[in-house]
């Protein structure tokens, strides 16, 4: 009586967990190739922006409609996780087809194999490739991405607030203290470690714009005396409040957008955003006003993932992305940054956005966000570098002090 | 005659300040989804909503998006909260009711599962969930949010069904009723409250888990709420307005449901505290 009790127990316990079983892998996905066309996913942070979002995806509707095929469906990532998710998804062998990475996550991608090499999948000397942000695409001869977009970074100022754009350090010190009443602000930078990735991107442009490095491409080169010039002048803006403190990017640059901030250092895509967010904001864009005419530029390749199984497709997909019309047509939606191939901007967008002309012109004294000679270890170092800025802005240690803690970490990391 | 009014007074002022750091965030974000462009960096802060600002509300809605995000937290939390609770009840019965060997241990570990982080079990989860295909799926996520939920779950319960006097279930097995039946016609009805606070606990877990379903949720339409909100921050620019609408309407059913069950919750999480 008692077995036949526990037996019925155990068959009811297994049909549940059955149920349960076909449950759940009936839940299961079953992408790729349905009735001949195959689907792919392409990922990129910018498909969130509200302004570059909505044309990208438009523009990828295009290639949808150039044939029947393949198909590309964006992949919704959000951007603050964006690079920690992708990586994941990738080093489990899964993850979309194409991505398109910034910097730090594509040299780590393609340190660790993550990324499909494209130099039998796509014949680049079809194409007038920009010389200058292509070099870092290729690692010893093999080619891992394409510059889906180049990016050079400059000062961005509400025209209404700012009569003539400060061309010195200290008018740029100034303007940024006469700006700072009430609700407006005269600058606005990342100070937080939550927005680590920002915080590099925005200090990279100090550092460099003192004549800093971040490494002489054999050795981390974190507290050399130009260094912590640079970061010096990066924590004085800091200490003078003339920035919205705690307050996060998007935050800010919708305050820029309101007319609520006085200048920002920020990336020619930040053109497109800025409309979409206020078509009526008047503001002009110049040079850094640094002591050397060296700033960050964020190069963002589009690469295949090697766990692709259809790689063959998302060639097809970045070919079609590299013809001249589809170039011109990506560069008008990125805004003021550039694409991976020479493109003339029309007489019509340069009357529209005068100011086109100062990003290109940088191009040629513009950097990646990343640390020469230790391109992989980007991400790590930053981390490191972040931690100790952001203590010594937070006043728990003195800048130097700071940047030669973060000297030390570094350097262990690196080995 | 007149001290017990201003004990009640005072009292019911205490209630309202709590009351209010409770439900200020939610009407922030109500007044800030309803506040204009112009207004929403000013130097006085708007504290009445602007109503007139209403068709952001039906502006995310009418995306579809929103509602596909929230039906999906619904279906991951709901689907949480029972297959937790289902589990969980004759894993607490089994703790609380018979003696094996190793029964301190497997408490212990029990224990020791909820001090791991869940970004610490990404990677691992990712890999095994990608073996047995279940990546990309309501049903991934709520086995994996039910794994991590179902070991507090289940120490509630035990420690609930540990005040039930065995007596009771005694009675039952004289009158012929099976280990089945008396754990659910005897035991489950007696700690109703506890399950009521289990599975509040449950249901705002996954409600509110963001690492899992970001990594292992490809497609658009399987995203919750949670990763929906997550997308709408752009690397130039965030629609705040839209934001603090999606995020006040992504709140308000977690807030329905503990209302509904949350006068069991107080003497559920109680129960088996102070054992006779």
């Amino acid at each position: 009586m008692r077995l036949h009790r526990i037996r019925r127990s155990m068959v009811a316990a297994v049909s549940v967990t059955g149920m349960a079983a076909a449950l759940l892998a009936g839940c299961g996905s079953d992408g790729g190739s349905e009735g001949g066309v195959t689907k792919l996913t392409f990922a990129a942070s910018t498909l969130g922006d509200p302004g570059r979002g909505p044309l990208l995806t438009k523009w990828l509707e295009e290639f949808n409609k150039s044939q029947n095929k393949v198909q590309v469906s964006p992949a919704a990532v959000p951007y603050p996780t964006f690079g920690q998710t992708i990586l994941t998804q990738m080093g489990s062998g899964k993850g979309p087809d194409l991505i398109r990475f910034d910097m730090p996550e594509f040299e780590s991608a393609s340190d660790a194999g993550l990324i499909a090499p494209l130099n039998d999948l796509i014949d680049v000397s079809k194409y007038d490739l920009l010389k200058q942000p292509d070099q870092f695409m290729v690692h010893d001869g093999q080619r891992h991405g394409i510059i889906f977009e180049a990016s050079n970074y400059a000062m961005f100022y509400n025209a209404d607030l700012i009569k003539k754009a400060p061309t010195t350090y200290d008018e740029f010190v100034e303007t940024a203290k006469s700006l700072t009443k009430g609700d407006t602000y005269g600058l606005a930078f990342r100070q937080t470690e939550a927005e680590e990735a920002g915080v590099w991107q925005d200090i990279f442009n100090y550092v460099y714009g003192f004549g800093g490095a971040w490494s002489d491409g054999k050795q981390l080169t974190i507290n050399s005396p130009e260094n912590l010039k640079g970061l010096q002048a990066y924590k004085d803006l800091y200490d003078a409040k003339v920035i919205p403190r705690g307050t996060d990017a998007a935050t800010f640059r919708r305050m820029f957008a309101e007319g609520k901030v006085g200048m920002e250092l920020n990336n020619g895509g930040y053109v497109t955003a800025t409309r979409g967010q206020n078509a009526d904001l008047n503001f002009n864009v110049a040079p850094i006003p640094f002591p050397v005419r060296k700033q960050g530029t964020i190069l963002a390749p589009i690469v295949i993932n090697e766990a692709s199984p259809a790689k063959e497709e998302a060639a097809t997909f970045i070919k079609w992305a590299l013809e001249p019309a589809n170039q011109v047509k990506l560069q008008e939606i990125l805004g003021a940054s550039s694409v991976a191939t020479v493109t003339q901007r029309s007489p019509e967008k340069l009357k529209e956005t005068p100011f086109l002309t100062v990003f290109d012109d940088l191009t040629e004294s513009s950097l990646p966000q990343i640390v020469l000679g230790f391109e992989a270890k980007t991400p790590d170092i930053r981390k490191v570098v972040v931690k100790n800025v952001i203590a010594a802005l937070q006043g728990t240690v003195d800048l130097k002090t700071a940047l030669d803690n973060a000297q030390q970490e570094a350097s262990q990391l690196v080995g | 005659m007149r001290l017990p009014h201003v004990g009640l007074t005072l009292r019911i002022i205490g209630v309202l300040l709590v009351l209010g750091v409770a439900v200020f965030p939610l009407y922030w974000m109500f007044v800030t989804a309803l506040t204009g462009d112009s207004e929403l960096f000013a130097s006085e802060a708007r504290l009445v909503p602007d109503f007139s600002q209403f068709g952001v509300f039906i502006d995310a809605l009418a995306e579809g998006k929103a509602t596909t995000w929230l039906l999906n937290s619904l279906v991951i939390a709901a689907g949480t909260t029972i297959l937790s609770i289902g589990l969980g009840i004759p894993l607490g019965y089994a703790l609380s009711r018979f003696s094996f060997r190793g029964k301190v241990i497997v408490t212990v570990v029990l224990l020791f599962t909820q001090m791991l982080p869940e970004a610490l079990m990404v990677v691992p989860l990712f890999a095994l969930f990608r073996r047995f295909d279940l990546l990309d799926s309501l049903g991934g996520l709520i086995l994996v949010n039910s794994a991590f939920v179902l070991p507090i779950v289940a120490l509630i319960l035990k420690g609930a069904i540990d005040g039930l006097p065995r007596e009771v279930e005694e009675s039952a097995r004289v009158d012929g009723a099976r280990p089945l039946t008396v754990l659910l016609r005897i035991n489950v009805p007696l700690i109703a409250p506890s399950l009521a606070a289990t599975a509040v606990i449950a249901f705002f877990h996954a409600w509110n888990e963001y690492v899992f379903a970001v990594t292992f949720v490809f497609t658009p339409g399987l995203q919750p709420a949670s990763v929906g909100i997550a997308n709408f921050i752009g690397e130039l620019g965030t629609p705040i307005q839209t934001v603090m609408a999606v995020s006040f309407m992504f709140t308000a059913p977690a807030v329905v449901f503990y209302l509904f069950v949350q006068k069991y919750v107080v003497a559920g999480m109680t129960a088996g505290a102070v054992k006779g």
